[in-house]
């Protein structure tokens, strides 16, 4: 029970979620790379903006239904789907934007880059305010300890 | 997040077999005789691609990544009048490999970019599980 409110509280399940959603979204970015010369290959993507337009909203429910703790009231969005176990299930889009190549591959290398730069830039500081969430929780243990 | 990698090393694996064929392309430029002597000459590879990857072993892998569906040999030559050479047919004419070493070279820088782009996405999957690792302490 204890671990439970210290592990649901503040902004430790967000991070948790926007972690476990660029780690798959990075998996959608490297089958776009791979299939840079695929014939016939359109490069898909999930919207992160969708994705953290309905994990704001969820945040501003659970504060004003219990507060600032209590289980994230996150579902996903049309795309990205959350099972119970917390894992993200993907139906990422097709673009039909950019220059069609004569293999009928509309590839954007550049665009693929900085979302893959986004990407990492956004796990990356999840995972450094994760660190220090899990940080303050340590600190906490070991002053009554 | 692992299979991100494993995605990254299907991709890796294709331009590879595609940069193989186009050397051997290149290598083959000039091969006009067969075993038997006769002017058969060497047909040119190209290496075709198709997402998905039969080779992974998980649902979510086989979908994702990439895969060399089909490498065709292409039967068209490039015949040349070349009257005096012993294997010339009745009209002077000796058949060469249709390689054209330009087009085999632009192949390879585009296969060899790609190859690092893949390179690149399997750097960054590996910086993300390192920063995950950190939460370890």
């Amino acid at each position: 029970m204890l671990i439970d409110e210290l592990s649901n509280s503040g902004a430790i399940p967000t991070l948790e979620t926007m972690v476990r959603f660029s780690g798959a979204r990075q998996r959608i970015i490297a089958h776009n790379i791979a299939n840079l010369d695929t014939p016939d290959f359109r490069p898909m993507d999930v919207s992160p903006t969708e994705f953290q337009k309905a994990l704001g909203k969820a945040v501003d429910a659970r504060r004003q239904s219990t507060g600032e703790a209590g289980t994230l009231p996150f579902h996903g969005t049309d795309q990205v789907k959350v099972a119970a176990d917390g894992t993200m299930m993907f139906t990422p889009s097709t673009s039909s934007g950019n220059i069609l190549f004569h293999d009928r591959n509309n590839r954007d290398l550049e665009g693929l880059m900085a979302q893959q730069a986004e990407n990492v830039g956004v796990f990356r500081t999840s995972i450094e305010l994760l660190r220090s969430r899990y940080g303050i929780v340590q600190a906490a243990i070991s002053e009554r300890v | 997040m692992y299979g991100a990698l494993d995605i990254s090393t299907s991709g890796m694996i294709a331009q590879r077999t595609r940069l193989e064929a186009i050397t051997a392309n290149i290598a083959n430029k000039d091969a006009i005789v067969d075993v038997n002597g006769q002017n058969n000459p060497y047909q040119r590879k190209t290496v075709f691609f198709s997402p998905g990857n039969p080779a992974a072993t998980t649902a979510a892998g086989r979908q994702l990544g990439v895969h060399v569906a089909t490498i065709q040999s292409e039967a068209t030559f490039d015949p040349r009048y070349e009257p005096g050479n012993p294997l010339a047919d009745a009209n002077g004419y000796v058949k060469y490999p249709a390689v054209n070493t330009v087009f085999e070279q632009l192949n390879a820088y585009e296969a060899q970019r790609a190859y690092e782009a893949n390179i690149a996405a399997a750097e960054a999957t590996k910086t993300m599980a390192a920063q995950a690792l950190r939460l370890l302490g």
